[in-house]
């Protein structure tokens, strides 16, 4: 196994068969989890995964649905395979949505490093080489050059193209696209203005697009069910109908106030589409917009209509041609409904395939305008139509940024105009709003917890938020009885937030909790005689 | 004659090939959105990273954009390489040092240029004429200084990546030779320069170029003209052409966030793109043509 600091592009299809390498160290953590024993260790793949899985990356496994060419014919054809891809990522007839940011970060990069460090998991791994983010793009660059230009052919290695493209190769890559959170932090420090991040969405359509290899929590119980029940979640009309009937109930049984829903209303300003997994993990979220809505007087709706009662795409995480389809029929169930605007609620990815990623799929006059929920709910705020308490959230809150609201949409101020006129101990994290680093469960990675997945995610991708959150409450962390609040307005970040608060056990040593924006915008609400937060209701 | 020849074709090569290249990324197809915040032209925004998206109902009100804020952040990254210089100053030193150098060889060919013009006008560069003294000073600064730049820039940058290992394992032998081909670039030019402090030899170089008169050079300043010829024509072909690709990579990927709108240029762009059927398409089974639709369960 090579060690992090020697590993070498050019290693990336040797030892075929054996792991190549393995995490060595992780960045120690803040107090209190400074100490030995606070943490689970990293565990090594059980061996029998290797007959099926590709485990001979770094021992974990994203790709659940890859299996193992068993004869020197599967070899040759996921090889084979690979490379028409790689031809269909070049070409402007099957890939020109990206071609012209495609090549420009596959010609012009100066190798200067200066993208490492902006990196989460690059630094979570002590600098691990693997998890460069430049090493998966020069390991795609240099297979480009030997495969796909004169030069290359001609000159080799002297020009770069020396990897070997065996099987190993294209596995262990197909492997590595999924180290990184496609959360382009990288990006933004680039002297070049060049995009590791989408390299590595790129290597993932190859595979999904091409070689049908993407993991099932993004693919088959992803967008596949979604296109096909109307809800990642596996959610068809009726389950969502029969939900919604019990709305409104859950409302009053929780705010002592009963709100009831549109469902469906014709020529409605607002269609309000959520996540619909937040309806089954965190159904507080959906009640507290209703809750929030109702009383602003909005003239919104849900919708019952097929894939309009989901916001998810997860298609933006690795496969144009299904994120495509999802996108458009929300904008069709919007204008079935004669609706002024599509209105995202708490879901970072949400926001950028609705709003940014299906921007240019259609002329303009066939689109219903989408926006994020955080001016509109700034604006409720700070009009006083809410009648708001800030006491009643007087604990230390911290804001997580989304990268997908944040640095990919440029949505910065609205969420802090709230939080700072409804939470008096609001603090931010380091560094934050478009500087922030990632959750770690971008990208798909909140859902994928097939074999060790999770334990990547845990230990090294949610690392650097870990970190963060701690040191945003150094001031209180010793004190278990002063509740902490951690803001994340994301069904995704929400996702990973709350798998590193039970991993290391957060909650129940040191009350760091989680949730959304709006949850604490009706926790604020004087109209209510009861706490809206969970783990204040159980305090009482 | 052939000195002259040189000089001539791969000046025209560099802005030549230089314009192919830009018009080769420009004629690329319109890309889906690739925004990446802070984008400086969000007018009142950009500095803390905010956009348009922070408004409700934000396609009813006027698109507010700076070019003087975009202007200002290219610039900075264009004479400065700030991000560079933000994020990793130990090869802000050495690749600062490069560019700048080249900065300042660009100003003295121009200085050349003038300088050639002014004695062709009658006015010697040792005549004390003020003019004359200006430019023949300036010309003596911007061209040391630049020498010795890309010299000390291309010989840290080469040494560094020869013994830094994370630089090491990413660098190819011709990214190698890049920075070497500078380097006996510059230091051809330093030893020409040894006899000859005043520059007159580049001076007389425009000259010949300005009157088409042959170049009389000796052997060290004709190896250096090769030199320099070469690398010029070179330098386009290469991804040293980066002048070109920052300009895309920024402006027109990274801050290109401007909303498809009714009447909006992406708009007009997204009509009038020729609806062609693509002849090839991706292989997966659920990217076939018509993939099994079941509406509801
Ligand atoms: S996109 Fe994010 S996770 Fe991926 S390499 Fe860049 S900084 Fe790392
Ligand atoms: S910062 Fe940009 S140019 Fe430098 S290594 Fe990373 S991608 Fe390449």
């Amino acid at each position: 196994m090579i060690n992090g600091k020697d590993l070498k592009v050019q290693d990336i299809g040797k030892e075929s068969g054996k792991q190549l390498t393995k995490i060595d160290s992780l960045k120690p953590l803040p107090k209190p989890y400074d100490q030995p024993g606070m943490e689970p260790p990293l565990t090594d793949p059980k061996p029998e995964w290797s007959e099926k899985y590709c485990t001979s990356l770094d021992g974990y496994v994203a790709l659940d649905t890859f299996e193992k060419p068993k004869t020197k014919e599967e070899e040759d054809e996921l090889v084979r395979k690979f490379l028409s891809g790689l031809e269909k990522m070049l070409s402007a007839e099957t890939n020109k949505g990206i071609l012209q940011p495609l090549m420009l970060t596959l010609d012009y990069c100066g190798k200067c490093n200066t993208c490492s460090d902006a990196c989460h998991i690059f630094e979570a791994t002590n600098g691990h080489e693997l998890y460069r983010p430049s090493y998966r793009a020069e390991i795609l660059r240099r297979i480009i050059k030997k495969y796909f230009t004169k030069s290359g052919k001609l000159l080799g290695p002297l020009v770069g193209a020396d990897i070997d493209l065996n099987w190993e190769t294209v596995a262990r890559l197909g492997e590595l696209a999924y180290r990184c959170n496609l959360c382009r932090r990288c990006a933004q420090t680039c002297p070049l203005g060049l995009d590791n991040g989408m390299i590595a969405r790129e290597i993932r359509k190859i595979f999904s697009q091409e070689m049908g290899i993407a993991p099932k929590p993004l693919h088959e119980n992803g967008t596949v069910k979604q296109l096909a029940t109307g809800s990642s979640t596996g959610m068809n009309k009726a389950a969502f109908m029969d939900i919604m009937e019990f709305h409104a109930d859950d409302i009053e049984e929780m705010v002592g106030v009963r709100y009831d829903v549109p469902i469906d209303k014709e020529g409605a300003d607002i269609l309000l589409i959520h996540n619909a997994g937040e309806f089954m993990a965190w159904p507080q979220n959906p009640i507290a917009f209703t809750i929030i809505f109702e009383e602003a007087g909005l003239n919104w709706t849900l919708s019952s209509d097929f894939i309009g009662y989901d916001s998810v795409n997860y298609g933006l995480f690795y496969d144009d041609g299904q994120a495509r389809k999802i996108a458009l029929r929300q904008q069709e169930v919007a204008k079935k409904l004669g609706v002024k605007k599509i209105v995202i609620a708490e879901c970072g990815h949400a926001h950028k395939a609705s709003a940014v990623y299906a921007d240019r799929l259609t002329s303009a006059e066939q689109k219903i305008p989408v926006e994020s929920y955080l001016p509109l709910l700034r604006d409720i705020v700070l009009s006083g139509k809410l009648d708001l308490d800030p006491m009643r959230n007087n604990f230390p809150v911290t804001l997580h940024d989304p990268c997908n609201i944040v640095r990919q949409m440029g949505i910065v101020k609205p969420q802090r105009e709230i939080l700072k006129a409804i939470c008096p101990q609001f603090r931010e994290m380091t560094p934050h709003g478009v500087n922030n680093y990632c959750c770690g469960g971008g990208s798909g990675f909140a859902i994928m917890n097939a074999l060790n997945f999770g334990e990547f995610r845990n230990k090294v991708s949610t690392r650097k938020k870990f970190e963060q959150i701690l040191n945003a409450f150094q001031d209180t962390i010793d004190d278990p009885s002063i509740p902490k609040y951690v803001c994340a307005p994301c069904s995704n970040c929400k996702g990973a937030i709350r798998d590193i608060l039970e991993f290391y056990e957060a909650t129940e040593k040191y009350n760091i909790h989680y949730d959304g924006l709006v949850e604490l915008v009706v926790n604020a609400m004087r109209k209510f005689d009861r706490p809206f937060l969970e783990f204040l209701r159980n305090e009482e | 004659m052939f000195l002259l020849i040189l000089s001539y074709v791969s000046l025209f090569a560099f802005i030549g090939l230089s314009i192919y290249k830009a018009y080769q990324y420009g004629h690329m197809p319109m890309h889906g959105r690739q925004d990446l915040y802070p984008i400086p032209k969000e007018k009142g925004k950009g500095h803390y990273g905010g956009s348009y998206f922070e408004e409700t109902d934000w396609w009813k009100k006027p698109r507010e954009t700076s070019l003087f804020e975009e202007i200002i952040d290219m610039l900075k990254e264009m004479l400065f390489i700030k991000k560079l210089f933000d994020n990793q100053r130990p090869l802000w030193w050495l690749s600062y040092s490069m560019h700048l150098g080249i900065y300042c060889l660009l100003a003295w060919t121009v200085l050349l240029f003038v300088g050639a013009g002014t004695e062709l006008s009658g006015i010697a560069m040792n005549s004390g004429h003020w003019w004359a003294t200006i430019v023949y000073h300036l010309t003596f600064i911007t061209g040391l200084a630049g020498a010795l730049m890309v010299a000390f820039g291309t010989a840290g940058l080469f040494i560094k990546r020869t013994v830094v290992s994370s630089f090491k394992k990413y660098t190819t032998p011709q990214e190698y030779f890049n920075l070497a081909f500078i380097f006996a670039v510059t230091a051809s030019g330093l030893l020409v320069w040894i006899n000859d402090p005043g520059f007159d030899y580049g001076r007389n170089i425009a000259r010949s170029m300005l009157t088409f008169s042959p170049i009389e050079a000796d052997a060290a300043l004709s190896i250096h003209i090769v030199l320099l010829g070469l690398l010029l024509i070179y330098i386009p072909l290469t991804k040293m052409s980066h002048y070109v690709g920052k300009y895309f990579s920024f402006h027109k990927v990274l801050w290109d966030n401007d909303p498809n709108l009714p009447g909006s240029k992406i708009d007009q762009k997204i009509k009038t793109a020729p609806v062609v059927k693509p002849q090839k398409s991706w292989s997966a089974p659920h990217f076939q043509p018509e993939p099994p639709k079941t509406k509801e369960m």
